[in-house]
Protein backbone atom coordinates (compact mmCIF):
# COMPACT_ATOMS: atom_id res chain seq x y z
CA UNK A 1 0.00 0.00 0.00
CA UNK A 2 1.72 3.51 -0.75
CA UNK A 3 1.96 5.95 1.09
CA UNK A 4 1.90 8.64 -0.88
CA UNK A 5 0.50 9.54 -4.93
CA UNK A 6 2.84 10.46 -6.48
CA UNK A 7 2.91 12.30 -10.33
CA UNK A 8 5.68 13.74 -12.50
CA UNK A 9 5.37 15.93 -15.16
CA UNK A 10 7.35 17.66 -17.87
CA UNK A 11 6.21 21.11 -19.08
CA UNK A 12 8.31 22.56 -21.97
CA UNK A 13 8.26 26.18 -20.00
CA UNK A 14 10.29 27.99 -18.11
CA UNK A 15 9.56 26.73 -13.82
CA UNK A 16 8.47 30.39 -13.73
CA UNK A 17 5.36 30.27 -15.68
CA UNK A 18 4.79 26.68 -14.32
CA UNK A 19 4.58 28.28 -10.83
CA UNK A 20 2.25 31.16 -11.68
CA UNK A 21 -0.06 28.43 -12.55
CA UNK A 22 0.60 26.81 -8.89
CA UNK A 23 0.14 30.08 -7.09
CA UNK A 24 -2.32 32.26 -8.85
CA UNK A 25 -5.78 31.20 -8.10
CA UNK A 26 -6.97 32.74 -10.81
CA UNK A 27 -4.89 30.15 -13.18
CA UNK A 28 -5.74 27.48 -10.79
CA UNK A 29 -9.40 27.95 -10.51
CA UNK A 30 -8.79 26.90 -14.57
CA UNK A 31 -7.13 23.55 -13.91
CA UNK A 32 -7.73 22.91 -10.48
CA UNK A 33 -10.32 24.19 -8.50
CA UNK A 34 -11.81 27.89 -7.22
CA UNK A 35 -10.26 28.81 -4.45
CA UNK A 36 -8.43 31.76 -1.84
CA UNK A 37 -5.47 30.84 -1.86
CA UNK A 38 -2.01 32.92 -1.37
CA UNK A 39 1.73 31.84 -1.33
CA UNK A 40 2.35 33.12 1.86
CA UNK A 41 3.47 30.35 4.84
CA UNK A 42 0.50 29.72 7.25
CA UNK A 43 -2.64 31.54 5.18
CA UNK A 44 -5.03 29.13 5.50
CA UNK A 45 -7.49 28.63 2.37
CA UNK A 46 -10.28 25.76 0.89
CA UNK A 47 -10.57 23.92 -2.02
CA UNK A 48 -14.18 23.03 -3.64
CA UNK A 49 -15.01 20.03 -5.46
CA UNK A 50 -17.64 17.30 -5.76
CA UNK A 51 -18.80 16.03 -2.40
CA UNK A 52 -18.69 12.22 -2.93
CA UNK A 53 -21.13 10.54 -0.20
CA UNK A 54 -19.86 6.97 -0.96
CA UNK A 55 -16.56 8.44 1.00
CA UNK A 56 -18.29 10.27 3.23
CA UNK A 57 -16.58 13.59 2.19
CA UNK A 58 -18.51 16.80 1.81
CA UNK A 59 -16.26 17.86 -1.05
CA UNK A 60 -14.27 20.42 0.68
CA UNK A 61 -10.77 20.58 1.57
CA UNK A 62 -9.30 22.65 4.06
CA UNK A 63 -5.51 23.54 3.12
CA UNK A 64 -3.22 25.43 4.83
CA UNK A 65 0.16 26.95 2.83
CA UNK A 66 3.39 25.14 4.98
CA UNK A 67 6.10 25.85 2.42
CA UNK A 68 6.54 28.53 -0.09
CA UNK A 69 10.21 28.41 -2.02
CA UNK A 70 9.20 30.50 -5.25
CA UNK A 71 10.06 28.73 -8.30
CA UNK A 72 10.59 25.72 -6.63
CA UNK A 73 8.45 24.12 -3.65
CA UNK A 74 5.00 24.94 -2.59
CA UNK A 75 3.16 22.76 -0.05
CA UNK A 76 -0.04 22.93 2.09
CA UNK A 77 -1.71 20.40 4.22
CA UNK A 78 -5.09 18.93 3.07
CA UNK A 79 -7.52 17.85 5.08
CA UNK A 80 -11.09 16.88 4.45
CA UNK A 81 -13.84 15.19 5.86
CA UNK A 82 -17.84 14.29 6.42
CA UNK A 83 -18.73 18.00 6.90
CA UNK A 84 -19.77 17.61 10.35
CA UNK A 85 -16.85 19.15 11.69
CA UNK A 86 -14.94 16.23 11.97
CA UNK A 87 -11.30 15.99 9.93
CA UNK A 88 -11.17 11.94 8.58
CA UNK A 89 -8.35 12.82 5.98
CA UNK A 90 -5.20 14.61 7.49
CA UNK A 91 -2.78 14.71 4.26
CA UNK A 92 0.22 17.65 2.97
CA UNK A 93 0.52 18.06 -0.81
CA UNK A 94 4.00 19.24 -2.10
CA UNK A 95 4.78 20.25 -5.07
CA UNK A 96 8.35 20.59 -6.61
CA UNK A 97 9.36 22.28 -9.72
CA UNK A 98 12.97 21.36 -11.16
CA UNK A 99 14.60 22.82 -14.63
CA UNK A 100 15.06 20.19 -16.95
CA UNK A 101 15.90 20.03 -21.07
CA UNK A 102 14.33 23.48 -21.45
CA UNK A 103 11.53 22.96 -19.33
CA UNK A 104 10.51 22.47 -15.75
CA UNK A 105 9.60 18.98 -14.18
CA UNK A 106 6.65 19.10 -11.96
CA UNK A 107 6.21 16.50 -9.20
CA UNK A 108 3.34 16.48 -7.02
CA UNK A 109 3.68 14.35 -3.91
CA UNK A 110 -0.02 13.70 -1.84
CA UNK A 111 1.38 12.16 1.46
CA UNK A 112 -0.34 10.44 4.42
CA UNK A 113 1.72 10.73 7.14
CA UNK A 114 -0.73 8.48 8.97
CA UNK A 115 0.07 5.75 6.93
CA UNK A 116 3.48 5.60 7.75
CA UNK A 117 4.77 2.12 9.03
CA UNK A 118 1.17 0.21 7.56
CA UNK A 119 3.43 0.66 4.49
CA UNK A 120 5.16 -2.93 5.80
CA UNK A 121 1.58 -4.52 4.48
CA UNK A 122 2.53 -4.08 0.93
CA UNK A 123 2.77 -8.20 1.11
CA UNK A 124 -0.45 -7.71 3.32
CA UNK A 125 -2.52 -10.00 0.78
CA UNK A 126 -0.46 -12.55 1.13
CA UNK A 127 -0.02 -12.05 5.19
CA UNK A 128 -3.78 -12.12 6.10
CA UNK A 129 -4.42 -14.90 3.90
CA UNK A 130 -1.42 -16.62 5.89
CA UNK A 131 -3.11 -15.59 9.18
CA UNK A 132 -6.42 -17.05 7.80
CA UNK A 133 -5.11 -20.74 6.88
CA UNK A 134 -3.26 -20.26 10.62
CA UNK A 135 -6.42 -19.93 12.15
CA UNK A 136 -8.42 -21.99 10.88
CA UNK A 137 -5.51 -24.33 11.12
CA UNK A 138 -6.42 -24.02 15.06
CA UNK A 139 -9.99 -24.16 14.42
CA UNK A 140 -9.44 -27.62 13.22
CA UNK A 141 -7.14 -28.80 15.87
CA UNK A 142 -9.26 -27.78 18.44
CA UNK A 143 -12.08 -29.35 17.19
CA UNK A 144 -10.94 -32.56 15.39
CA UNK A 145 -7.62 -33.16 17.37
CA UNK A 146 -4.23 -33.01 15.38
CA UNK A 147 -5.77 -34.67 12.55
CA UNK A 148 -4.50 -31.45 10.67
CA UNK A 149 -1.14 -31.03 12.27
CA UNK B 1 -21.76 1.15 24.36
CA UNK B 2 -22.45 3.64 21.29
CA UNK B 3 -19.23 4.27 19.57
CA UNK B 4 -19.28 5.33 16.59
CA UNK B 5 -18.15 3.96 13.77
CA UNK B 6 -14.80 5.81 12.57
CA UNK B 7 -13.31 6.29 8.91
CA UNK B 8 -10.89 4.16 7.76
CA UNK B 9 -8.04 6.73 8.18
CA UNK B 10 -9.49 7.56 11.40
CA UNK B 11 -8.82 4.10 12.45
CA UNK B 12 -5.92 4.17 11.78
CA UNK B 13 -4.76 7.59 12.86
CA UNK B 14 -4.34 6.33 16.33
CA UNK B 15 -0.73 4.52 16.95
CA UNK B 16 -1.72 1.81 19.83
CA UNK B 17 -4.09 0.96 16.87
CA UNK B 18 -1.49 1.16 13.94
CA UNK B 19 1.04 -1.07 16.31
CA UNK B 20 -1.84 -3.43 16.91
CA UNK B 21 -2.49 -4.02 13.28
CA UNK B 22 1.49 -4.33 12.33
CA UNK B 23 1.89 -7.11 15.21
CA UNK B 24 -1.55 -8.92 13.83
CA UNK B 25 0.28 -8.29 10.20
CA UNK B 26 2.93 -11.08 11.34
CA UNK B 27 0.62 -13.68 13.22
CA UNK B 28 -2.92 -13.77 14.56
CA UNK B 29 -3.17 -13.09 18.43
CA UNK B 30 -5.06 -13.43 20.82
CA UNK B 31 -6.82 -10.70 22.78
CA UNK B 32 -4.61 -11.68 25.64
CA UNK B 33 -1.27 -11.85 23.67
CA UNK B 34 -1.95 -8.72 21.96
CA UNK B 35 -2.96 -6.83 25.27
CA UNK B 36 0.72 -8.04 26.90
CA UNK B 37 2.54 -5.88 23.91
CA UNK B 38 0.91 -2.60 25.21
CA UNK B 39 1.14 -0.48 28.44
CA UNK B 40 -2.75 -0.03 29.13
CA UNK B 41 -5.23 -0.82 30.87
CA UNK B 42 -6.93 -4.02 29.79
CA UNK B 43 -10.64 -2.31 28.88
CA UNK B 44 -8.66 0.63 26.72
CA UNK B 45 -7.46 -2.25 24.62
CA UNK B 46 -10.95 -3.42 24.15
CA UNK B 47 -12.17 -0.60 23.30
CA UNK B 48 -9.04 -0.37 20.54
CA UNK B 49 -10.13 -3.70 19.31
CA UNK B 50 -14.10 -3.01 19.38
CA UNK B 51 -13.00 0.04 16.86
CA UNK B 52 -10.89 -2.02 14.47
CA UNK B 53 -13.35 -4.80 14.25
CA UNK B 54 -16.36 -2.34 13.88
CA UNK B 55 -14.10 -0.61 10.93
CA UNK B 56 -13.61 -3.91 9.31
CA UNK B 57 -9.90 -4.14 9.86
CA UNK B 58 -9.86 -7.28 11.84
CA UNK B 59 -11.89 -10.03 12.46
CA UNK B 60 -12.32 -12.23 16.05
CA UNK B 61 -13.16 -15.95 16.38
CA UNK B 62 -13.50 -18.24 19.27
CA UNK B 63 -11.13 -20.72 19.94
CA UNK B 64 -11.89 -22.44 22.48
CA UNK B 65 -11.73 -19.77 25.80
CA UNK B 66 -9.30 -17.67 23.59
CA UNK B 67 -10.29 -14.92 21.52
CA UNK B 68 -8.12 -14.58 18.50
CA UNK B 69 -7.87 -11.74 16.31
CA UNK B 70 -6.66 -11.75 12.41
CA UNK B 71 -6.66 -8.92 10.34
CA UNK B 72 -9.55 -8.50 7.79
CA UNK B 73 -9.28 -6.95 4.30
CA UNK B 74 -11.94 -4.47 4.61
CA UNK B 75 -10.93 -1.72 6.54
CA UNK B 76 -7.37 -2.12 4.43
CA UNK B 77 -10.28 -1.57 0.92
CA UNK B 78 -11.41 1.65 2.51
CA UNK B 79 -7.90 2.94 2.87
CA UNK B 80 -7.57 1.87 -1.18
CA UNK B 81 -10.67 3.45 -1.85
CA UNK B 82 -9.25 6.95 -0.66
CA UNK B 83 -6.25 6.49 -2.34
CA UNK B 84 -7.79 5.54 -5.14
CA UNK B 85 -9.85 8.26 -5.34
CA UNK B 86 -7.40 11.14 -4.69
CA UNK B 87 -4.97 9.19 -7.45
CA UNK B 88 -7.77 9.73 -9.83
CA UNK B 89 -8.56 13.40 -8.81
CA UNK B 90 -4.83 14.29 -9.32
CA UNK B 91 -4.86 12.72 -12.98
CA UNK B 92 -7.40 14.45 -13.71
CA UNK B 93 -6.90 17.74 -12.61
CA UNK B 94 -2.67 17.06 -13.94
CA UNK B 95 -3.65 16.34 -17.58
CA UNK B 96 -5.99 19.63 -17.39
CA UNK B 97 -2.88 21.88 -16.24
CA UNK B 98 -1.19 19.90 -19.38
CA UNK B 99 -4.12 21.11 -21.62
CA UNK B 100 -3.93 24.72 -20.56
CA UNK B 101 -0.11 24.80 -20.21
CA UNK B 102 0.82 23.05 -23.72
CA UNK B 103 -1.82 24.91 -25.78
CA UNK B 104 -1.04 28.26 -23.85
CA UNK B 105 -3.05 30.11 -25.26
CA UNK B 106 -5.08 30.81 -22.35
CA UNK B 107 -7.60 33.71 -23.34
Amino acid sequence: MAQSIKHQLFFPHPAESVWEYLTNPELMELWLMKSDFRPVVGHEFQFRTRPKPELNFDGIFYCRVLEVVSFKKLSYSWKCGPGDGSITIDSVVVWKLQPKDKGTELILDHGFAVMGNLLLFDGMNVGWLQNMNKIAERLNTEKHGTTNA
Amino acid sequence: MAQPTLDAFQVIADPSRRQMLMLLSKDSLTINSLAENFDMSRPAVSKHIKILYSAGFIAIQDVGRERHCTLKQDGFNALHEWLNYFDQFWTSKLKNLENLLNNKIVN
